[in-house]
């Protein structure tokens, strides 16, 4: 079973021209998203295993291939955090919340989400300066000899599209009825069959 | 200021926050209170990627990913069921095989993390099915997977032995001892489970039944030897193997059983990224948080208070088994071992202990620390694989620390345990 | 913490500067650190704390925190120094340091390469230059006896991740492995890798002995690193304190030559004594020339690297080398 192989436009801005339009937007950075994470892991398997080939049939490493790796676990990490948002996965300590009231429940989501946006917003800007500051620097890779940077450049985006995860989460618990652990995903856990 | 941080994070962390942002919060508190304002606040990012850069965590998507392949397709199952055949039997062998399956491929791939996900993921199911619980299940499957710390090749001891100048053979071979009693007294503790619970035996298989499964396992009979006969026959590194082993089950699942398309193996891969991301984002949220405590002196301070340097060989041992094991709670094994071990030096050398118990009994901690909450590296990982909530995963959990807190302290009162093997080996 | 916060004005202010280095406590680096520390404290009201290797992040780290003015000193060896001082490579070119201790300290003391155009390269880092210091000869460990490089064929020796290092055990017959230095100890044991260089004191405390077989001195290099100060924090500092450093510098630079006379052959005997079946090769002038030959590759990839800065830092070198 695979719902959200092919998401559906985010219900949580399906009204008016001006939502459709970032419905769309927001579809096509799921798709996005989900194409840097398995494209990524994808090319960090292969890059390691032509590394043991490299090694063993023609007796030389691939001196680039740790660095391309670390550009690949950060592109994995930070994509994979937005898509988790958006997807409810992160992980959560959630004992005594769930045994609190619906009410109490559902303001408690809504600061949540809100307050996790923040943070998400205030670590993508720090995010760009410490980029910038590596970026002056000049530092280089000592194998790729490409500007150390380029491995953080996913960074601050996937910071960014987490905390709009959030605070679309955040809108759609003060629009709707229901208690929302993410835009798609409603509380409590999913049936463990269920993939992403 | 340590205080202040600790109780902002238990707050955020017990109000349901997710849970990398307590460690964030408790990273920018100290940022603040260390440089007085926002201004470096951007090393918090320097730190981030500082989590995330070691090699070594690249074999835990590499695993991930081989592993969901195996369980999707038909690998995983043949080889369970293999085993099931000679063991299915007797009462708690499903137990006593995860616990050992566990172990072995935890101490040869070296990560606990891909250790839970590897043989976790597709031996849970099986002991479902068999009638275990999914609360022993999950505590049996982190637990295990931890004592992987104590066989070599042990990352934790090497950096032990490399701060602390001791031998790092003389340490894998200490280890071997207490690893191997956890074991066993993990076993007895999981055939006391099946007894009480009554977990249901499957009827004894004949030989020729058996050799069907044999047969039938033979092309994922492949996977241990990559991983044993490759990493220990240097071919190549535990990262690699799991890369080779993605590879391998590839040509198993897409070519041979064709039991997966390749759109299925786009999609695991997928989830391979997204469950890498859930834990990776708090491994690189732990070490900016892990710097703040370092950079601040906070483990230095807390420890003169103790008073250790007037304390007895005993005391000494328990000072050094509280504090790791609290500090693992926390943070990183192997930050806590590089700030650690060197403040607790001088005091080592002076009471006379030996370093390679020392060793062993801090890895032994940096193992159940790593294993019990809040903050667990193994417990991340289950969450994120399993999809089940924190409180189920960890609900288990009680009886295995139990077990490894009582190893902990017949270690210090006797030490023979550990250093038996070593002193036959090396006098 | 809160001492930098308490501002007496005209008095003298005593503050907690932080440095950090690449090695544990005990290595040459921790040494010379902890020497520095106690000049420091001896002759000023300031307090030094020091953080070893792996307590504040690696070597890239440290020194990214101590551009930024987060740590008042740090160390870290030129080879680490190569994406963002190019020129500092110039300590991987082999056989271009002398062996003879003598006069391997005076070049360190008197060198102008060293103390006038490295001075200026890292103040461009904004790194106030405060000393280098040899570390110890480089030694090869490795499973076979090497006397030539024919013997290193084929065998897969780990570097770091540097490309002049790599360019140069190419030179040198081998088969360059880059490893992260987590798995150096795994993958020699499990026979990955065949070979790997440090100083011998190194070998000695990292156990490296325990996984090779061979301890070859082929008179390659001596392992540098390099101490330094935020500049904007050292320009900020009065001139009495400005003095208090550098003579710690000097102080702790004389210190650390001295306290590793002989620290070798004792790091030797140790390994002698763990291990006696380890067996010691020091190349002959003889076998050295096949070594030395390629050298001259690698002097050629490192000006290709660095253009006429490096060519420039190198003749300076050369002269500097040729006086002692
Ligand atoms: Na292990
Ligand atoms: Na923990």
């Amino acid at each position: 079973m695979d719902k959200d192989h092919h998401p559906a436009p985010n219900p949580a801005l399906s009204n008016g021209v001006v939502s459709t339009i970032a419905a769309r937007i927001d579809f096509f950075i799921g798709c996005f998203e989900s194409f840097v994470l398995a494209t990524a892991v994808l090319l960090m398997a292969a890059n390691t295993i032509a590394n043991v080939i490299g090694r063993f049939v023609f007796h030389s490493s691939l001196f680039f291939s740790e660095e391309v790796n670390r550009i690949l676990i950060v592109m994995i990490t930070f994509a994979g955090i937005g898509y988790a948002a958006r997807h409810g996965r992160h992980i959560r300590m959630s004992a005594i919340y769930d045994a609190l009231g619906w009410r109490v429940r559902k303001v408690m989501m809504i600061f949540i989400t809100l307050f996790s946006a923040l943070i998400m917003l205030v670590l993508c800007y720090f995010s760009i300066q410490y980029i910038s500051k590596v970026a002056t620097s000049g530092r280089i890779l000592p194998a790729l000899q490409i500007p150390v940077y380029w491995i953080y450049l996913w960074v601050p985006v996937g910071f960014f599209i987490t905390a709009v995860q959030y605070l679309l989460t955040a809108l759609k618990n003060l629009t709707q009825k229901d208690i929302y652990l993410s835009v798609s995903v409603l509380e409590g856990y999913e049936d463990s069959e269920t993939e992403v | 200021m340590a205080g202040i941080i600790f109780l902002v994070m238990i707050v955020l962390l017990l109000l349901g926050f997710p849970m990398m942002i307590p460690l964030i919060v408790g990273a920018i508190v100290g940022f603040y209170e260390i440089f007085h304002g926002i201004g470096k606040m951007d090393f918090m990012v320097q730190q981030f990627m500082a989590g995330i850069r070691p090699a070594s965590l690249i074999a835990v998507p590499m695993f991930i990913f081989a592993a969901d392949i195996m369980t999707r397709g038909q690998s995983a199952g043949r080889l369970i069921e293999m085993v099931m055949r000679f063991i299915g039997h007797i009462k708690g062998g499903l137990a006593v095989s995860t616990a050992t399956a566990c172990t072995l491929f935890g101490a040869v791939s070296g990560s606990t993390q891909a250790t839970v996900v590897a043989v976790g993921s597709p031996l849970r199911p099986r002991m479902l099915k068999a009638g275990y619980k999914d609360s022993f299940i999950l505590a049996l499957i982190i637990n295990a997977s931890d004592i992987a710390f104590l066989i070599p090749p042990s990352i934790g001891m090497i950096i032990y032995g490399v701060v602390s100048n001791t031998s790092i053979s003389e340490l894998f071979i200490a280890g071997i001892g207490p690893g191997l009693l956890i074991l066993v007294l993990f076993s007895i503790y999981s055939v006391i489970y099946a007894y009480v619970y009554d977990v249901p035996v499957e009827p004894k298989a004949s030989w020729s039944e058996r050799l069907v499964a044999v047969r039938k396992a033979i092309w994922p009979l492949g996977f241990p030897v990559i991983i044993v006969g490759g990493i220990y026959g240097g071919v190549f590194s535990p990262t690699e193997a799991a890369a080779v082993c993605v590879l391998y089950a590839l040509v198993l699942e897409v070519i041979v059983f064709r039991s997966l398309s390749l759109e299925d193996i786009y999609k695991t891969a997928k989830s391979t990224g997204l469950i890498t991301g859930v834990v990776f984002i708090l491994v690189a949220a732990g070490a900016a948080f892990s710097w703040v405590i370092s950079f601040a002196r906070i483990p230095q301070e807390l420890l003169e208070t103790v008073g250790v340097a007037d304390m007895s060989q005993i005391g000494v041992l328990f000072v050094i088994s509280i504090s790791f094991f609290i500090g693992c709670m926390f943070v990183d094994p192997i930050v806590v071992i590089l700030v650690l071990v060197p403040v607790f030096a001088p005091v080592v050398q002076s009471v006379g202990l030996d370093p390679v118990l020392v060793g062993t009994i801090i890895t032994l901690q940096v193992a159940i620390g790593s294993a019990t909450p809040p903050f667990g590296c193994d417990i991340f990982t289950a969450i994120a694989v399993f999809r089940k909530p924190y409180a189920d995963v960890v609900r288990g959990t009680p009886p295995f620390v139990l077990i490894l807190l009582c190893v902990a302290v017949l270690l210090i009162f006797f030490p023979q345990i550990a250093l038996f093997f070593r002193d036959l080996a090396f006098s | 913490l809160f001492v930098t916060t308490v501002v007496m004005p005209m008095a003298t202010r005593a503050d907690t500067w932080r440095y950090a280095f690449e090695e544990a406590i005990n290595e040459v680096q921790g040494v010379y650190a902890s020497k520095f520390k106690e000049e420091i404290e001896k002759n000023s009201d300031h307090e030094v704390e020091l953080y070893p290797y792996g307590t504040l992040g690696e070597s890239a780290d440290i020194m990214e925190q101590a551009q930024a003015g987060i740590l008042q000193f740090v160390d870290q060896s030129p080879g680490f120094t190569g994406s963002l001082i190019p020129e500092a490579q110039v300590f991987f070119v082999p056989y271009l340091l002398p062996t003879d201790t003598k006069k391997l300290n005076k070049f360190f003391r008197t060198s102008k390469a060293i103390h006038r155009d490295f001075k200026k390269l890292y103040a461009k880092q904004g790194l106030e230059l405060l000393t280098m210091f040899p570390e110890g000869e480089v030694a090869m460990t490795t499973k076979k006896p090497v006397h030539s490089p024919e013997d290193l064929n084929e065998v897969k020796f780990r570097v770091m991740t540097n490309p002049l290092l790599v360019e140069a055990y190419k030179a040198f017959g081998a088969t360059p492995t880059p490893l992260p230095w987590g798995e150096v100890y795994g993958g020699l044991q499990t026979n990955i890798i065949q070979g790997q260089e440090n100083p011998t004191s190194f070998i000695e405390s990292t156990k490296l002995y325990e996984v090779t077989d061979n301890i070859i001195y082929a008179g390659h290099n001596n392992f540098t690193t390099a101490v330094m100060a935020n500049q904007d924090f050292y320009n900020g500092l009065n001139k009495n304190d400005r003095k208090v450093i550098q003579n710690a510098a000097k102080t702790a630079f004389e210190y650390i030559l001295t306290y590793q006379e002989g620290l070798e052959k004792e790091a030797l005997k140790k390994i002698q004594a763990a291990r006696p079946e380890i067996e010691v090769i020091v190349l002959s002038e003889q076998e050295r020339k096949p070594f030395k030959a390629a050298a001259a590759q690698v002097e050629e990839k490192f000006i290709e690297m660095t253009g006429k800065s490096g060519q420039k830092i190198l003749k300076q070198m050369k002269a500097d080398l040729r006086g002692l």
